[in-house]
């Protein structure tokens, strides 16, 4: 059953390029969406029920004989692939019309599901080989994604995107390989138990900084973001939406959860570094946002900021504060995905990214203005969003926590998000109609539709934020929160 | 231990190598002596399987790629290169080298003693029984390159 959230993708992708030689558009849409639909629906309705004895650890029979394939679902990992198949869907929605001029659909198509099992892949992995597996996986799919337009900026960003996040995957694999040296083995909680009965500080603090290294460079943390404001705004918008809502946070802000919370233990200097770490991205990236011309990539770097928010409040190390981080990721995933589809309309009415030749585009985009507006405000944290919830329980946390400083700080970027949303609005939407778009036309109808569901669902979800968490964030965190319990400090650190 | 010794100094002799020659070629052929060096270390540790697909995939399939995709590409497409890499390369290796042994051995001394001996189990055992999860992995990573191929060679004409 679990298996299905790796296999069926996969499978789809792999009859979809020939299923494209027969039907080059309206086939493809639909395996397409459908698959995504099928991962949706499995994870909101199936999981639930699946998790209600705790977490599950399905061993696979391939005819009657166990195979070796273990797959783990608890709260967090289901939690995640909600998420996934959400904006997922949502992508491949606002793909259908919006691809229609790159050509290859069914081609895309494959590549897109082959990133989505990668993601499922990795959420669901039990062992840290896995975990880096499926991670290139997902990364050797977006590598494509980014570079499908074929443009000279494309293949320049999918290039650097490739050079850092292999640089990435080395500093993974490194510490891995120097976990399965000292412990003999790759499982998670078989690690961790053999971790808590030695006594190797030195080396413990160096696979920390080697996976702080790797992941932090997958979840674009400053300093590590360099990668993040080419590669997102080069890509497709759907594909921008996936990357910057699920990838980052999946391959580097799950996995450096998992590795850190359960399996090392999260001890008072690793939340440090992690607060202080998530606090950088935070301020410096918000301050690069606000001089943007480049819509998506004033977007890219907003993603910086909120990543910066989502690991301070997981790296706090609270409940609450794990709470708080994993509802953000969720918000920002839905918001800043609506966020880059509508920036995708834009780009596809008027041709250009630059918000300087905008202008007075809500009377002839209502509805993508409209959306966009309650993505920006949702990010920025304005109530009854969900975005103002989810920063509400961050600093709270932070509060509870004694740290009064990192709370402030996360009021006044939060003032500063708004303020370079405020912009895009202005300067794209609002104001007098800029005369060459005077033609302009609402975008296609798949297209506004995806849109408007998420921003639905910022909307839905901040009004029942209170049941979201009890059913989804919470299990996720209570996953985590006792990976924290179990910390030791005796490392040395 | 003088044979280990030899084959490791020439293990990074070659990979050294392989980043400076500006001949592509040169280059590819210094990065295949170099794997075929770690594949015979790799026997030497009691880890055949280890060796044979570092010999045969990368001293082999992957060289006899790079020298077919070198003989492929046009000469006279000159690139400029930066000139950086001459002499912050050596830098580095020898900022790493001075680190290595001043940190390494100490380091060493830490990481507990595992049980080791020669690969046990036929190998489709171990990559069956133990790591099949991989194989759905590596199955991905399969598609994705060649899907990855297909999406980045296909014919521009649509978007263009």
């Amino acid at each position: 059953m679990i298996i299905l959230f790796v296999a069926l993708p996969l499978v789809v992708a792999g009859v979809l390029p020939l299923v494209g030689k027969v039907s080059r558009r309206v086939v493809p849409d639909l395996l397409a969406n459908a698959t995504l639909l099928a991962l949706f629906v499995t994870a909101a309705v199936a999981g639930r029920s699946l998790l209600a004895d705790g977490p599950v650890l399905q061993q696979l029979s391939w005819l009657g004989e166990a195979v070796n394939i273990r797959l783990a679902l608890d709260g967090f990992s289901l939690f995640m692939l909600l998420a996934v198949s959400l904006v997922g869907l949502a992508a491949t929605l606002f793909s259908i019309d919006y691809m229609e001029h790159y050509g290859a659909k069914a081609n895309y198509y494959a590549l897109f599901l082959v990133m989505v099992a990668g993601m499922n892949g990795l959420v669901l992995a039990t062992d840290l080989f896995s975990v880096y597996l499926f991670l290139e996986v997902a990364a050797v799919a977006s590598y494509a994604l980014v570079a499908f337009g074929l443009g000279h900026d494309e293949l320049e960003a999918a290039f650097k995107y490739l050079m850092l996040s292999v640089v990435a995957s080395a500093f993974i694999l490194a510490a891995i390989a120097v976990l399965f040296g000292m412990t003999g083995s790759l499982d998670f909680t078989a690690v961790a138990q053999a971790l808590r009965g030695l006594d190797a500080g030195a080396v413990v603090g160096i696979a920390s900084a080697f996976f702080l290294l790797g992941f932090g460079l997958k979840a674009a943390l400053i300093p590590f973001h360099a990668w993040l404001p080419d590669a997102h705004p080069s890509a497709p918008a759907p594909i921008s939406a996936v990357l910057s809502g699920l990838l980052i946070k999946v391959s580097g802000v799950y996995a450096l959860t998992r590795v850190f919370l359960n399996v090392f233990g999260l001890t008072p200097a690793l939340s440090t570094v992690l607060m202080t770490l998530g606090a950088v991205s935070m301020v410096a990236a918000a301050l690069l946002a606000l001089g943007q011309k480049d819509m998506k990539r004033m977007l890219a770097y907003s993603s910086i900021s909120q990543v910066g928010y989502i690991v301070l409040g997981i790296g706090i190390g609270t409940p609450l504060g794990i709470a708080g981080g994993l509802f953000h990721l969720f918000n920002h995933a839905l918001a800043k995905g609506l966020l880059f589809l509508t920036s995708g309309s834009v780009q596809q009415a008027t041709g250009t990214r630059n918000l300087d030749e905008m202008g007075g585009l809500a009377k002839r985009m209502p509805v993508t203005a409209a959306t966009n507006l309650v993505g920006a405000l949702s990010i920025a944290g304005v109530p009854p969003l969900n975005g103002f919830w989810s920063k509400l329980i961050i600093i709270v946390a932070l509060i509870q926590a004694g740290h009064p400083v990192f709370a402030v700080v996360a009021v006044l970027v939060s003032v500063l998000t708004l303020w370079y949303y405020l912009l895009i609005q202005r300067k794209a939407f609002f104001g007098k109609l800029n005369e060459r778009w005077a033609a302009v036309k609402e975008a296609p109808f798949w297209m506004t539709a995806a849109t408007v569901l998420l921003a639905l669902l910022c909307v839905g979800i901040g009004i029942l934020f209170s049941s979201t968490i009890t059913t989804w964030v919470q299990p996720a965190a209570d996953a985590l929160a006792g990976g924290v319990q179990a910390a030791i400090g005796s490392w040395g650190f | 231990m003088i044979v280990q010794t030899v084959l490791l100094i020439g293990l990074v002799l070659f990979s050294v190598l392989a980043i400076l020659l500006r001949d592509l070629l040169k280059s590819a052929i210094s990065l295949a002596a170099a794997s075929l060096l770690l594949g015979i270390i790799f026997f030497r540790m009691n880890a055949p399987y280890a060796g044979v697909f570092e010999i045969s995939v990368v001293a082999g399939l992957i060289t006899v790629l790079f020298i077919l995709t070198i003989a492929l590409t046009k000469a006279g497409d000159e690139v400029r290169e930066s000139r950086l890499v001459n002499w912050v390369f050596p830098l580095v290796f020898v900022a790493f080298i001075v680190i290595d042994a001043l940190v390494m051995k100490s380091l060493l001394g830490k990481v507990p003693a595992l049980a080791s001996g020669p690969e046990s189990g036929a190998f489709g055992d171990v990559l069956w029984k133990g790591r099949t999860f991989d194989l759905v992995g590596q199955i991905a990573v399969i598609l994705a390159g060649v899907f990855s191929v297909l999406a980045l060679f296909r014919k521009r004409d649509k978007h263009d």
